[in-house]
């Protein structure tokens, strides 16, 4: 497909913008201070529209364009997520993440015992079982099945055993063997005499 | 040539080739109207999951399936994807574009553990009652159901992990082959997940001992702070692709894949956070399931080690450590383009990975 230049032109400039604002967004979280954003959009901005008014005066668009555009978009979204990735994988962060869940779970767990509490307390004057008893009998349930299962592992185990003790008895060893088992005494035997 | 443009009218294109470019696009932007309503508007549930199956056998939320198939190879295939988290219909979502169907083409009798769907009751499942309960039946019943004597072991995932320590643990259990698909064991190098889980900064006892078990939003939560753009990106590349009927169609059931969390139980998260991820005490050496030691080395059997280079969940040097860690001369590693899930689902694991797995088991059945 034939090359626009004045799109091309613009996704190189754009691309310029977004590594070097990655590096800036990197350099402030690195840094752990508060900079400025429009250090990061600004030349971005200014430099798009200077590329868009380029671009419009060079004659009629191809829906190629349109390819370009969704490709810059890509890159954008790919940038971001470096940037977001590089952010997130920092011990602030994971400390920042820890607290707000110990937060979180401050908060959840009177509740959630308040609940829990207050559902029994009224399941059980209706006659109803409360959860904690059905998963009671789903654990016991359970714990039977399991037991089912190891008695059904030992049973196929002395089943085969079994088996095996019968197939011996049916088919004992030959008796020719024994004969000549026999035979070679008798001849010791009367050698010795 | 005009002023100030750089290029000939007949380089740009001439009139009617334009013409034709644009009317081109806007019968695409009419098809994707079209299909964004249909989307809309339809609200029956994708059919995910084609591949006709039958159940061989139940142990509480876990199930195993074979796929009705006629085998041309000896070894059966058990394949074990990670618990929890989202559901196995993944590996098998759409009719020429499932993996287990790949499988059972190439002539492999194909056996799938789903661990289910977990509840409350579930909330006590350890990781010892995983690897020592339960994959040695599912195991059992593969050899039982098939009437071979030995079986190839396919990890995916969390999946991969259990499954090592599975055969780490039961080295009389006839395992033939033991392939790794993008499951992490140097957890040391386990990306964004090892570093939030830090034990200075997550207490994994008290989120057990609140919640019991993980719910599903957090899942989520969790997978979707791992790529916050990820969201849009795929509204983006479906806006772009919505003329397509067939792209829209797997993006569909993709969809439903990606939306549909699996809570997971509470003490085999603590067991796993603990062991796994803040311990690392697989590759180490010094995890033990009820009182035995795993020990890597002990693997011996051939190792096929599938890594994505794009993986944020299992990095490939997470996944990579496998390889000196287990005995055995035969083995393999392969990086491949992609990520986490695109490694094995998807257009790219059919070209990628899916050939290079049934190749590598079908020299070895």
């Amino acid at each position: 497909m034939a090359e626009y230049p004045g799109t091309q032109a613009l996704f190189d400039l754009w691309k310029k913008q977004i590594e070097e604002g990655t590096q800036v967004w990197a350099r402030m979280m690195g840094q752990g201070q508060m900079a400025d954003p429009t250090q990061f959009w600004r030349p971005f901005m200014d430099q798009g529209m200077a590329a868009w008014s380029k671009l419009f005066t060079q004659g009629p668009m191809t829906p190629e364009f349109l390819s370009q555009w969704k490709q810059f978009l890509d890159q954008w979204i790919a940038a971001w997520s470096k940037v977001l990735e590089q952010a997130m994988g920092t011990e602030a962060f994971a400390q920042a993440l820890g607290k707000h869940l110990e937060q979180w779970l401050s908060l959840q767990e009177p509740m959630k015992k308040a609940t829990e509490e207050s559902a029994e307390a009224v399941l059980s004057a209706l006659g109803i079982p409360a959860r904690s008893q059905v998963v009671g009998i789903a654990r016991q349930l359970e714990n039977l099945e399991d037991r089912l299962e190891g008695l059904d592992d030992r049973m196929s185990a002395l089943v085969a055993k079994m088996d095996e003790a019968l197939k011996t008895l049916a088919h004992p060893k030959p008796s020719s063997s024994r004969r000549a088992a026999g035979k070679r005494k008798k001849r010791d035997d009367r050698t010795d005499h | 040539m005009t002023p100030g443009s750089t290029r000939t009218d007949q380089e740009r294109g001439t009139a009617p080739e334009l013409l034709a470019q644009w009317q081109e696009e806007m019968a695409r932007n009419l098809l994707r109207m079209q299909n964004l309503a249909a989307m809309i508007m339809n609200r029956d549930e994708p059919a995910v999951g084609p591949t006709p199956r039958e159940e061989i056998y139940r142990k509480n939320k876990s199930r195993l399936y074979r796929y009705r198939s006629s085998p041309k190879r000896r070894t059966p295939v058990l394949f074990v994807p990670n618990l929890g988290i989202s559901r196995p219909y993944i590996f098998d979502l759409l009719a020429g574009g499932s993996f287990v169907e790949h499988m059972i083409n190439q002539g492999f009798d194909f056996y799938l553990l789903d661990w289910g769907v977990f509840g409350p009751e579930d909330n006590d499942l350890t990781v010892d009652d995983c690897v020592t309960r339960i994959l040695p039946r599912m195991a059992k019943k593969v050899l039982e159901s098939s009437g071979t004597r030995e079986f190839s072991l396919v990890g995916y995932c969390m999946g991969a992990p259990l499954s090592a320590c599975f055969l780490a643990l039961h080295p009389e259990m006839p395992v033939k082959n033991l392939i790794n698909m993008a499951g992490p064991i140097d957890f040391s190098k386990a990306g964004l997940f090892r570093c939030w889980l830090n034990p200075k900064y997550f207490d994994v006892d008290r989120y057990v001992n609140t919640l019991g078990r993980i719910p599903s939003d957090m899942v989520r939560l969790g997978f979707k702070l791992l790529k916050p753009t990820m969201d849009l990106s795929t509204g983006l590349n479906l806006w772009w692709n919505l003329w397509n009927a067939d792209y829209v169609r797997s993006f569909r059931a993709l969809y439903k894949w990606a939306n549909e969390y699996v809570p997971i139980p509470g003490e085999f998260f603590r067991q796993w956070v603990k062991d796994f991820y803040q311990g690392n005490r697989l590759i180490r050496g010094d995890l033990s399931l009820r009182g035995a030691p795993i020990r890597l080395e002990t693997i011996r059997c051939p190792l096929f080690i599938v890594a994505a280079k794009e993986d944020n969940i299992a990095p490939p040097a997470c996944v990579r450590a496998m390889i000196d860690a287990v005995g055995g001369r035969d083995k393999e590693y392969v990086e491949l383009p992609g990520g986490h899930i695109s490694l094995i689902a998807g257009r790219a694991a059919s070209v990628h990975c899916w050939p290079k797995v049934s190749g590598w088991l079908a020299r070895r059945s």
